[in-house]
Order: C-alpha cells, then structure tokens, then sequence
C-alpha cells in the first residue's frame, strides 16, 4: 500500500524529520550558543497544524544538553512555535518570515526562549547561505549538517516511498553509500539501504568499505558542490570529488541530493 | 626462465595434464638433477612426455605407491629434484605415511603432481576421486599446496614448485580444463591470489576448475542483477593469501568458497580460519562436494549435481545478497 | 675366510664398548629400545669401523656410502656409533630424550650430522635406499647403500615393493641387511606373524641370499664382502641374531624390545656385556 504524497508533504517532512534535527549540531559546533543553553532543562518544540491534528519535532534539554525527537511532545511544552499549516511551516524555513508562526514560553520558557530562537536563526542563517562563510569554524559546520540532512532527508523520502527514491532503494541489495571529506572523522555521514529499507547515520561506517562514497578533497571543494556553486562533473575531473565506486551510483546518489536541495529551497 | 612460450592454441589443445608433461621436459632441458617417478601411470599422468625424451631419467616403479614416494625421498636425499605423479588418491592416502615422514618431515626437495583430483575422473567412481586431498595435504607441515585454474596456470606452478624449495603439492585435473588465462603474463606469484573480475558486493574464492565458474558467474551476475562480484584465483592453498582474504572479510563482508572437493577441510575451510580469527562478520557460504562420496558421471554433470558449478555459484550468490548479518530491525534514521 | 685376528680382536672391542655404551645410553635417556640395538651392534660395529666408507669431518659428502638405519627405533644403539665416531659429541647421549635434545627415539636427519635419513615408520627404509641406489646409478656415483630393517618390519609390504624394484632394475649397489632376531614386541614372529620361509622369500625377490650367524664377525664380514661385489643380481644379508645379545637375562627374550634399568641393573649389564665378549673372544 503506497499512498501518494504531495510535495508539500514531502518538504514538510523534510523539514522536520531532517533539517530540524540539525539544530543540534550547529548548537554543539556553536561556542556562544552552548553557553546560551548552559544550566537549562525543559523540552522545547517546533510543529504546525495538520487536518487531524499536530505534527512536529520537540527537543528534550537536560542541563544545557539537547536530544532531538521527531514528533509532538506529550505533556507540558515550555517553548513552541506553532505554524498555522504544514505550507506555512515549509514557506517559513524556505526563507519566507511572514507570517510569523505562534510563539509560546517568550516568558515562561525557563528562560529557554532566547537560546532556542538563536539557535534557530543561526541554523536557518548557516543553511541560508549562498556563498561559503567566511568563518572556517562555520564552513566545516556547514558541511556537517548538509551531509546529515542529505541522508536523512533521503532516507526519510523512502520512508514515504517517494517514487524516485523508494525505486532505488526497492531494487538494491544490501549497501551503504558514504559522504566524506578527506579522511575527516567528523565530516562524515553514510546511509544503508536494502530492499526498500534505509536508515541514515552519522559519522563513517567502519563495518567495512562502504559500496560507494561521495569524497570530498577539503571542505571548499564540498561547499562548491553543496551550495550548488561548482558542477559535479567538473569537480570530478579536477579531483575536488572522487567518487569511489561505479559512476554510475554516483549520479544517482547526485539526483537525490539535487532532489532533496529541490524540495526545501 | 626460458623455454616456456605458450600460445593460446597451445592450451586450448592441451589438457591441463599434458601441459604439465610438456612443462617439466622443458625444466629438465636446463635442470639434470629433474627426474620423474611414476607407479605406472606414466601415460595417464603425462609424466611419460619427460621419459620420451629423457628415458633413464624417468623412472616406472609399477604399481606399488608407497615405495614410488619413499624412493622420490631417497633421490632427494642424493641431490635430485624429483617430480613424482600418480592419482591425487594415491599420493594422498595410499602413500601418505611416506609423504608425510620421508618427504615432508626430512624437508626434502620432492615435487608431487596429483593428477585426477576431484570429480575430474567422473566416471571412474569414488576408488579414483579424490576429495580429500587438499585438506590433508594442507595439515602436512613444510609443504606447500597448489591448485591450478588451468593449462597455462599449471605451467607457471610447476616452474614455480622446482624454484621453491622443499615439498610441493601441485593438484591437477584429468585434462580439458576451461580455459581461465590467455597468456602466462598475468603476475603470477607463489601464495598470491589473482583477481580476476573486480567488484565490492561478494567475493567468490575458487581454485582449481571451480575459477572458470566463478569468473563465469561474476559476468551473469553482473549483467543480470547488476551485483558486483569480486572473483579471486586462489591457486595456493598453503600458503593462504590472507591479505586477499581478509580484504575480501572488510571490503565486501561477503565470502562463497568453491572447490573441486569436499566442503570439510579444503579451501573453504582454510579461508574460514582466516575469517573466524580476524573477528569481523562476514557472510560466507562452502561450495563444494558436500561431505559425501560422489555418484558416478561427467564431471560438469557432477559439478552441476552437487551445485558448484557456474549456476550453483549464481545460485548461491543470490542467495547471500540477501542474507542478514547487520541489523535488520532498526532502520530509524540517526537524528 | 673371515678376519684376521688383530683386526678380528680390534672390532670385537669396539663391539664390546659400545654395547656397553648402549646400556648407559638407555639409562639416560630413561629407558630404551635396548634388545633390538644389541641384536644389532655387531652389524653397526663391522659396517662402521670397516666397511663403510665415510668422512667424519664430512657428513655431506657426496660420494659417501649410506646407511639407512630402517628399524629406526633402535636410535639408543645407533647415536652411540655416531658419537664414537665422532659425528656427534659424546656428551649428546646424556642429553637422550630430554625436551629439545637433538637426540630421540627415532632419530632426525636434520639434527643429527652422520644420518643419511630420518626414520621410525617401519617400512620406509628400503624404499629411500631403492632411491639412492637409483639416482646413484643416473649420476655415475659408486657408492654403497646399506639399509639394516628387522625382520618383523618385513610385515610391511613397502618392504617387498622396494625389494621387487630392486631386482627390476638389479641395483647390485644397495646391500638390505635383515637383523633377524625372531623377536617383535607382542611374541616371537613365528607366533605374531610368521615369515618363514623368510629366505625363500627374498630369493623368489630376485636375490641371492647370504645367510650367517648376526653375531659371528668373521662370517658377517665374509657376508659384507661377497654381497659388495654382487654382480648378477642384488644380495641380501639375512643375520641370525639374538634380540638383547650380551647380556644373558635379555638374550633372545622378545619382552626386552623396549626397557628401563636402575643403576644396580645397568651396573649388572656391564658385567654381563664383558663376561660374554670375553667368552666371545677366545671362542
């Protein structure tokens, strides 16, 4: 039984299954933020208002530390945004700031409101970019969470069996592919598929060598191709990306990303 | 290092046994101390090709065995390089007691060509199989263990057992072997396997007849399901390429073993002790003769009864893509 | 025609010492094949001090005659030969069987300089003579090739498949000397498994048969001698012996194939070893 979603579905699960969740690295690779969250406990939540109820994703902070949950939060919220729809949720993460979403615990939060709201704005501000920053800390930062959305974001896409990926997944036996920079420990993300299944993690796969990897030279070399700036394949030529394994997976691996990027710009 | 010019026409004539007559005569040409010994399988095992040219250095013993092994020691013992042939089910067990104490306990510079191993010799019956033989000649101590893919193989092993010293165990089919090599140019080396077809899905280890079929599966699989199957020639059994095996163990988790023998103790066995030790998980499946004495036939026909040959190997493979040995109960994304 | 005295008197002392030397030997390596070694000292002795010819500064000499100690278990007879020679330190045999001696019950080829082969495995003797004997022959060597079997280890049938090749191919060159002292570990062999008729057997082998006394050096000289010079067909020296010869409480009693003695014992061998050789000697 394959029900068949609509776009704004997809973005908006996108959103909250895959770009949300990044809020946490960008708050634990963010000095000023950690110390902003130092000391607080208390669950704060993003959702929108669907035709049966309410979807979401919450955040679970235990003295100053997050653990991110998809999903409503059941039981008190100290500080949410509501938006009206899943379209207005999407619209607003797309970059269009009006109209506001509601906003609760500006006061009663325990003092979580402030941090959450940097957070989130340093995290859409990061994401936002059309350029590399200029910052360092920043670019590695970016690619992080780019590879942790893209794997997650794809893998959510099969959950719903969208028709292009879930076709991809159906059909594979059992691999993992990988995006990497260089050998760096930190930036690195992979997702398993198998026989329609997928699951996204992050870090590198150490069960063995992964069926394909995405790897980057340096972290320049994977904001060009992340951000859009610098085309696959001449990166590929000029040795900023070397695809390990058959090319062929390569570009399909390219088409998801690309579809993804499509979905939440 | 001259003398050994073969040409694809040449294999695809000869048998894998009378390469390996025409091989020696030639290694005999530029080595006096080469002599062969036979128990009256000169012509069966093609060591007669030698005794055409060179006869007082072929020596018949009849057919009495043990005392063919126990004599190959005592010319050794006088600075000879003997080649010994009769039927891997011979060498192995009639004489074993002499293999194992006059040869390969005195380290002696004997070089044993088994003919007619495996199923090779179909229709002869179990009393001229041999299945055993690699698994018992690996637990010899000193001995080395070859399995040659085919013709052109065989040549190269035999120049590579006279250059190696000590006791060598070359096992050969009856003849008319697929051809797996074009040319001898491939990089062969003691001890190192050969990858014939490059993939990171599963890894097919096979010596020895079963290599055709393997590297024939590798192509179906590849067009067929698109799987990517790495194909290994692992002609030496002992000693075990373990660099090759442990890298097939993280690259491709993924091990089918295929083998003209029984399933217990050969190479199968040998790739499973590398993989058990190293610890890591791996799928892996035996294909072979399963631990039974085999019926009476061709041997493509048995090697299709007994499922290890071309569409055994695809059957298996399949089969394996599919089996678990990671987790498959979680599949939530890390958030 | 026999020895002439002096040399005669010359290897019966040797003889003498070493059977000795085998009883202090079996005592430190804790016990022994001792009946079977002293059935056949007096083969060892003639071979060695006579008859072989050898180069003890040089064990790998490649045209050296050889001798392939078949029943391989009497290790304890055969080390004292070699450490008497001096292939092999004397001290060594103290070191009998101790964990990481180069010296065993069976004895190694490639721990021991003088040993022409490894053996143990009853049987494998005559087949790596039959070896030697050819390649010697391809090689236009004229060594000799000695090989001492017992006679229960002609039970095995590679023996007499060795035996048959060497009469195809008449290698006049290997002497097999069969120490025929009736005795194997669970009986006498004419009740375990009987061989007779033993040299009838070796006749209908293609060989001529020389038949003496184990113990007679003069007839076991006569014996080496004629079986050097065979010509026609190959020889075969079938020397009647007594299993544990020297010491009267061992001699020809099957029960002595292997054994352990206290210091008062072995103490008692030595006079029994020098009672027998000085009757030996005036006989």
């Amino acid at each position: 039984m394959s029900e068949r979603y609509d776009d704004v579905y997809y973005t908006n699960r996108v959103f909250l299954d895959s770009v949300l969740p990044v809020i946490k690295p960008v708050v634990d690779g963010t000095a000023s933020l950690q110390k902003a969250w130092e000391g607080k406990t208390g669950v704060c939540q993003i959702s929108c208002r669907t035709d049966d109820g309410l979807d979401g994703t919450h955040f679970l902070i235990d003295d100053g530390s997050l653990t991110v949950k998809r999903g409503v939060f059941e039981g008190k919220v100290d500080v949410e945004l509501v938006f009206k729809s899943r379209v207005h949720l999407n619209n607003f993460f797309k970059g269009k700031q009006f109209p506001f979403p509601a906003m609760k615990g500006i006061f009663g939060g325990r003092g979580m409101f402030l941090p959450f709201m940097k957070s989130l704005l340093a995290m859409g501000a990061l994401l936002a970019a059309k350029e590399p920053p200029k910052d360092v800390n920043d670019q590695r930062l970016l690619v992080k969470c780019m590879f942790f959305l893209l794997s997650s974001g794809i893998s959510t896409l099969n959950k719903l069996k969208h028709p292009k990926i879930h076709s991809w997944t159906s059909a594979s036996p059992d691999r993992v592919y990988a995006w990497a920079v260089g050998d760096d420990e930190e930036l690195s993300a992979f997702i398993r598929i198998k026989a329609g299944n997928s699951k996204a993690s992050r870090g590198k796969y150490t069960r063995s060598m992964p069926f394909f990897t995405m790897r980057f030279d340096s972290v320049p070399s994977a904001l060009g191709i992340l951000l859009s700036i610098d085309d696959m394949i001449e990166s590929t030529v000029s040795g900023k990306l070397v695809m390990e394994g058959g090319p062929e997976y390569g570009s399909q691996l390219g088409d998801h990303m690309l579809l993804i990027g499509s979905l939440i710009q | 290092m001259g003398g050994l010019n073969y040409t694809m026409l040449d294999t695809a004539k000869l048998s894998t046994a009378e390469l390996y007559g025409k091989t020696l005569t030639d290694l005999a040409d530029d080595h006096p101390e080469i002599v062969g010994l036979t128990a009256d399988l000169a012509k069966s095992t093609k060591i007669g090709v030698l005794g055409e040219k060179y006869p007082e250095r072929l020596f018949n013993l009849g057919i009495a065995e043990q005392n063919l092994f126990g004599a190959a020691a005592g010319m050794a013992l006088n600075g000879m390089v003997p080649f010994v042939s009769t039927f891997a089910v011979f060498t192995t067990m009639r004489a074993l007691d002499q293999v194992h104490t006059d040869i390969c306990y005195q380290n002696l510079n004997v070089k044993m060509i088994a003919t007619h191993g495996g199923l090779s010799f179909g229709q002869a019956g179990t009393t001229h199989h041999c299945t055993e033989d690699i698994s018992i000649m690996r637990s010899m101590a000193n001995c080395k263990v070859i399995v040659p893919a085919d013709g052109m193989e065989t040549a190269l092993a035999v120049r590579a057992a006279y250059e190696t010293p000590g006791p060598v165990y070359i096992r050969i089919n009856r003849g008319f072997d697929q051809k797996v090599y074009d040319s001898m140019d491939y990089g062969y080396e003691l001890g190192k396997a050969v990858e014939l077809h490059e993939g990171s899905d599963l890894t097919i280890i096979a010596c020895g007849s079963a290599v055709w079929s393997a590297r024939e599966a590798a192509n179906v699989l590849e067009k067929v399901d698109g799987i990517h199957v790495r194909v290994l020639d692992m002609h030496t059994i002992k000693p075990l390429d373990k660099e090759a095996v442990l890298a097939a163990v993280h690259d491709t988790r993924r091990i089918i073993t295929v083998e003209d023998h029984n399933i217990i103790g050969g190479l199968g066995s040998a790739v499973a002790e590398v993989m058990a030790e190293s610890g890591k998980a791996c799928a892996f499946k035996r294909l072979g003769v399963p631990d039974t004495f085999s019926i009476i036939g061709l041997h493509e026909d048995l090697m299709a009864h007994y499922r290890y040959d071309m569409n055994g190997i695809l059957e298996t493979a399949r089969e394996l893509m599919g089996a678990d040995f990671e987790e498959d109960n979680d599949w939530d994304d890390e958030i | 025609m026999g020895l002439e005295r002096e040399e005669y008197l010359r290897l019966d002392n040797k003889a003498r010492e070493l059977r000795k030397l085998i009883i202090n030997t079996v005592v430190w390596a804790g016990s022994g094949h001792v009946g079977g070694s002293l059935s056949s000292i007096d083969i060892l002795t003639l071979l060695y001090y006579k008859y072989m010819n050898i180069d003890v500064k040089n064990p790998e000499w490649e045209d050296r005659d050889r001798f392939i100690l078949s029943k391989g278990h009497i290790g304890v007879g055969f080390a004292p030969v070699l450490a008497d020679k001096g292939f092999i330190e004397k001290e060594l045999l103290e070191t009998y069987n101790h964990t990481g001696s180069s010296l065993g019950m069976h004895l190694d080829k490639n721990k021991v300089p003088g040993l022409d082969a490894s053996s143990g495995s009853l049987g494998h003797g005559l087949p790596i003579a039959l070896g030697l004997g050819l390649s010697a022959r391809l090689k236009g060597q004229d060594f000799k090739t000695y090989c001492l079997m017992g006679d229960g280890e002609c039970d095995e049938g590679s023996v007499w498949e060795a035996a048959m090749a060497i009469s195809h191919y008449n290698l006049t060159s290997i002497v097999p000397i069969v120490d025929r002292n009736r005795c194997m570990i669970d009986g006498r062999t004419g009740d375990v498994m009987s061989l007779e008729p033993f040299t009838d057997k070796w006749r209908a082998f293609g060989f001529e048969v020389l038949e003496v006394d184990g113990h007679d050096l003069h007839s076991l000289s006569d014996a080496i001698e004629t079986a050097q010079t065979a010509v026609d067909k190959p020889a075969v020296i079938i020397a009647n012996t007594k299993k544990g010869c020297g010491v009267e409480f061992m001699s020809d009693d099957y029960r002595y194939h292997y054994a352990s003695f206290d210091a008062e014992k072995a103490e008692f061998c030595q006079t029994e070893i020098d009672r027998y050789h000085d009757m030996r000697v005036k006989g």
